[in-house]
């Protein structure tokens, strides 16, 4: 079974995000603001980490920065989700480390078929 | 006189000849006599001499005989041979001596002398001596007779010598006497002949030239003059007659000749004199010229050397009375205020400038031509004066191009009148003036046009810099010097070269590349399309954010310079920022619940749920719609209040009802909240926008039980504070972080705290409570213990109800009037009561005539609003009206027309309050209604109605 992990502080959106996922019978932690999400990703390692852009605490940036630092324990893949749709933050997002983004609103379906696309992707590459 | 004409022929020969011959005879004569007195003294030294030698001569040989003698005699005695020997030696010199002695015997006696001696000297040597020795004894008795014989003789004759030496001095005295007297003599003779000649001279000489010099004086003093020197003399006088007498004749002739050429002179000279009386004619006509150039030159000066009118003017006048000795004169524009005067009071001028148009003034304008007047002095112009004087007036016009009476010149003179020459010479020099005023006009107008382009540049915003080719400023204005503190006025700017006001602006820019940006945008000006015309810096201390354009300016084809305007867009800058921030974060913010509601629905539509997750997921979607509805409406309201656009329509309103009316609605969705109300204060009038005001406390009461999430008590309290109304709103809640307090009321700030999270809101909604109540004048601020609540303390001004015209107290304060509204349409009814109700009105509405009325009679309200056209069938609005003004009821109950109709005369005339013709502002019918009322009750009867103003209606 792999592991998510769900950083997102709207609980509308985790909600919807993890009932997704818990559907596709994925085992999803949740993390309801930055600091939470680092508490979580310091105790292990998932094989996707789902990152709110803005969250209080700290950021989904800040949070891939700190993965990209090794400050906090490296992470299988990571993917962000950000309402900062514009063409330049999702570069930023991707140039900082992030493997994917998804821009809101998105479609539960739509991050189910990334989330299985980057997941396999992952596999086929350790094996 | 009859002398050699050789000397005849000249007088100083003749005087030369005579004083020769004259000095001739005399040296003649005295030579002689001296000759003579020579040759006497040379006889006399001859004479003398033989004389001297003869006696001795004679005595040596007495002295030889006598040393023979002794000799002899010695012999005698001694007998010594020698001594005979001797004697007889002495005889050869002694016979020498006698024969010397016989040859210069000159006389007889001498010669008588000289044989006696030659006897004696025989008779001695031959006999005495022979004998003597012969004897020895010889006699002596006969020889010493014949001895003493001898030396007697010979004495005698010694004796006779000497007689004839002193006779021959005496003789030579006698002589030299004679010669004396006889030089004397001639002395006298000479004398004598000296002044004969000098007599003949001055005879022969000085009369003559008396005569000449009498003649002479005869001559000169024009008289006749006769000649009497005889003409036949030979010397110079004569010589100088024939002269005289020709030169005399010829003088007269010469006189003659003078007295004829002295005519023709006289003639010349009278033509001379005519011609000279021409000349100085012409002369002084040159001379007049000339002055009268030197004046216009003085004149002309005078009014070109400044471009100042009353300058100008002060000189025209100046000058003008100068060159025409005026003693007051004055000039005033005709068209303008200007003058300037010369001798002349301030009241004077006044009185010319009020009748500039009328009097002289009048005949001046209309002939504009000179003329001058001839008047009696007025007694200050008199003096001391008692006899009737007269005083000349010249009244001058000043015509422009185009021959109109550009200003009136009058010069005064005192007894002298005008000539015709000064008229006319007046006339020129006020062409000259006419044009100087011209130049000037020009000028002003000039100067004018350049102030008002310069004032129009001035009152543009943007900052405008004309520049020339060469980068040196040509023209800036206001603005320009107030973006960059190159000089505070425009004049301190222009003609600056570019070197300096680029770097004086580049100093005030920040980053270095404004001054080459500047060039570069100036240099490629032409190439440029519109957007690269111009660039945006930022300056350093005021952080304004400028805009520069750049446009080419030519002239007659040629580049002329460059025109740069600078815009400050710092505010549509920042405008525009926020605009771009705004739109990020709202669009942001409505990501989030339109993320759920699509997510959600998307799932409910692809995948088979359960019921309850169905159920789950459709209150998710709700609550997140309603979540985008108010995050919309605050958007709304945020915008509208940021581009101040908000309207608020300010009313009297009291706070009581309105704050327990959101408390009755708030109170209504929760059940853990303790909602208490305190009043501490009975001023409660605020002047405000209701419907705003409401909305500022229901975001606060909201806020207050959405962070009080575990319930708990909510206070509101009200109270006075230093004329202002203050509300105080204390929760028990969660209480806000201290840093989150000074963000608290920025606008999509949220409070991060994990509690909050499951609080939804905008973070809009203090913004909005902020942006309400500083609107309303009041603040709102915030105190908070975290964790144990806050209270955030709204305050307004007061509104005291005397300032609202409500003079008496909250609970008489009959604030629900009662209106009835009789209206056909629904909708303007609906409008009208909710306005009416706004204002603090009861509303009761009525669409038929009818029906209001039996309502009228079971309560009658305090006033009625009234349309006019009704429903068909039914008593139109003048019946209505017709109707209530006759029932002794109602009739005091005052009516407002409401009407599409324009007959306001007529309703007024059948007794209405007010006629308000549609479409009209809702609030003007709350205002009249209210006035009238209040006006009503404060008196306690019914006033005249009040028209509402033209003005007031929409």
């Amino acid at each position: 079974m792999k592991r998510i992990l769900l950083a997102e502080d709207e609980e509308v959106l985790r909600m919807l995000v993890v009932d997704t996922l818990e559907d596709e019978a994925y085992e999803v932690d949740e993390a309801a603001d930055g600091l939470e999400a680092v508490q979580l990703l310091n105790s292990r390692t998932y094989d996707l980490v789902i990152l709110d852009y803005m969250m209080p605490g700290y950021t989904g940036l800040e949070i891939i920065e700190k993965i990209q630092s090794s400050e906090i324990k490296a992470q299988g893949k990571i993917l962000m989700l950000s309402a900062k749709s514009q063409q330049f933050e999702q570069e930023r997002i991707l140039e900082a480390g992030a493997d994917y983004f998804m821009a809101k609103p998105f479609s539960p379906l739509k991050l189910i078929e990334k989330i299985e696309v980057i997941l396999h992707e992952a596999e086929s590459i350790h094996y | 006189m009859k002398l050699n004409p050789y000397i005849t022929k000249s007088l100083s020969r003749q005087v030369v000849s005579l004083m020769t011959g004259c000095i001739i005879l005399f040296i003649a004569g005295t030579g002689i006599l001296f000759y003579h007195l020579q040759s006497l003294h040379a006889e006399y030294i001859q004479h003398r001499q033989s004389i001297v030698e003869k006696q001795l001569l004679v005595d040596d040989i007495l002295d030889q005989y006598h040393s023979v003698f002794l000799n002899m005699t010695a012999y005698n005695v001694f007998n010594k041979e020698g001594l005979k020997e001797q004697a007889i030696g002495q005889e050869a010199s002694i016979r020498g001596e006698i024969e010397e002695f016989k040859s210069i015997a000159s006389t007889r006696e001498d010669r008588v002398i000289s044989s006696r001696l030659e006897r004696f000297s025989d008779y001695y040597f031959n006999d005495a001596l022979p004998s003597f020795l012969a004897s020895q004894n010889i006699s002596d008795t006969q020889i010493t007779t014949h001895v003493s014989d001898f030396r007697s003789q010979i004495k005698s004759y010694l004796g006779k010598l000497s007689e004839m030496r002193d006779d021959n001095v005496k003789d030579l005295t006698k002589e030299q006497s004679v010669l004396q007297g006889l030089f004397v003599g001639l002395v006298l003779i000479f004398l004598f002949f000296f002044l004969f000649i000098v007599r003949s001279i001055v005879k022969n000489i000085g009369r003559p030239l008396a005569e000449f010099s009498m003649a002479a004086n005869e001559i000169a003093a024009g008289r006749e003059a006769v000649i009497s020197v005889n003409e036949h003399r030979k010397d110079e006088l004569g010589v100088l007659s024939i002269a005289f007498k020709k030169m005399l004749s010829s003088v007269q002739e010469k006189e003659q000749e003078l007295m004829a050429h002295n005519e023709e002179l006289m003639a010349q000279q009278d033509e001379l004199h005519a011609q000279q009386n021409e000349l100085q004619v012409t002369l002084g006509i040159i001379r007049d010229n000339e002055r009268k150039l030197t004046r216009r030159n003085e004149l002309i000066n005078g009014i070109s050397s400044t471009l100042d009118k009353s300058e100008v003017l002060k000189s025209i006048v100046f000058n003008m009375s100068n060159i025409i000795s005026a003693d007051r004169g004055m000039i005033a524009l005709v068209h303008e205020d200007a003058s300037s005067s010369f001798g002349i009071s301030d009241n004077g001028v006044q009185q010319f400038r009020d009748n500039i148009h009328s009097g002289l003034n009048f005949r001046l304008l209309q002939e504009k031509k000179a003329f001058t007047i001839r008047r009696e002095q007025l007694d200050a112009e008199k003096g001391y004066h008692e006899n009737t004087n007269y005083s000349y007036d010249l009244y001058l016009p000043v015509l422009s191009t185009f021959q109109e009476v550009d200003a009136i010149m009058v010069y005064s003179r005192y007894g002298t009148s005008f000539t015709d020459q000064e008229v006319e010479e007046c006339e020129t020099l006020a062409k000259q003036i006419a044009t100087s005023l011209d130049k000037i006009k020009l000028y002003e107008q000039t100067e004018g046009n350049r102030k008002l382009n310069q004032d129009i540049l001035n009152t543009i915003k943007e900052g405008i810099q004309l520049i020339d080719q060469d980068g040196k400023v040509v023209q800036v204005n206001q603005p320009f010097c107030d973006i960059f503190k190159t000089g505070s006025t425009p004049e301190q700017v222009i003609d600056l070269p570019w070197d300096k006001w680029s770097a004086e602006m580049s100093f005030q820019v920040e980053g270095d590349t404004f001054s080459r940006s500047l060039d570069e945008a100036i240099q490629h000006l032409e190439e440029a399309d519109h957007e690269q015309r111009s660039f945006i810096f930022k300056k350093k201390e005021t952080n304004q954010v400028i805009k520069v354009y750049f446009e080419a300016l030519r002239y007659r084809e040629v580049g002329f310079g460059t025109i740069l305007v600078y815009r400050d867009i710092t505010k549509e800058y920042e405008v525009d920022q926020m605009k771009s921030e705004f739109v990020s974060t709202v669009s942001h913010e409505l990501r989030t619940p339109l993320a759920s509601v699509l997510g959600f629905t998307e799932l409910m539509l692809n995948k088979p749920l359960k019921p309850e997750r169905q159920t789950k997921y459709l209150q998710t979607i709700y609550n997140e719609a309603k979540r985008l509805t108010a995050l919309i409406n605050d958007f709304l309201d945020v915008q509208k209040m940021e581009s101040g656009k908000q309207v608020y329509e300010k009313k009297y309103v009291d706070i009581l009802p309105l704050l327990q009316k959101v408390i009755e609605h708030l109170e209504i969705n929760t059940e853990h909240h303790d909602i208490q109300l305190q009043i501490e204060t009975s001023d409660l009038l605020i002047l405000g926008d209701r419907i705003k005001i409401e909305q500022a406390f229901t975001n606060l009461l909201s806020n207050s039980i959405k962070y009080s999430p575990y319930g708990g008590r909510i206070v509101v309290r009200i109270y006075s504070r230093n004329d202002m109304l203050v509300i105080d709103i204390e929760d028990e809640g969660l209480g806000i972080p201290k840093e989150s307090l000074p963000h608290l009321f920025q606008k999509f700030y949220r409070v991060d705290n994990s509690d909050r999270r499951r609080i939804g809101g905008t973070g809009l909604g203090l913004a909005i409570v902020d942006e309400i109540i500083k609107s309303h004048g009041g603040q709102v601020t915030v105190v908070s213990h975290y964790g144990k609540g806050s209270t955030f303390t709204i305050s307004l001004p007061s509104v005291t109800q005397k300032e609202a015209g409500l003079n008496h107290d909250r609970q008489s304060m009959k604030l629900s009037y009662e209106i009835m509204v009789i209206e056909d349409d629904i909708n303007l009814a609906e409008l009208l009561k909710y306005e009416l109700m706004d204002s603090g009105f009861h509303v009761n509405y009525f669409n038929s005539g009818r029906r209001a009325f039996e309502e009228l009679k079971k309560s009658p309200p305090d006033a009625i609003v009234l349309d006019i056209l009704l429903e068909e069938g039914e008593m139109d609005g003048w019946g209505i009206l017709r109707e209530l003004k006759v029932s002794a009821g109602f009739k005091e109950i005052p009516v407002f027309i409401s009407t599409a109709l324009d007959e306001r005369e007529k309703g007024l005339s059948l007794g209405a309050k007010d006629y308000l013709v549609k479409p009209y502002k809702p609030s003007q019918l709350s205002k009249v209604i209210m006035h009238t009322l209040l006006s009503n009750s404060k008196k306690g009867q019914i006033l005249i109605p009040h028209s509402c103003e033209e003005g007031d209606r929409v």
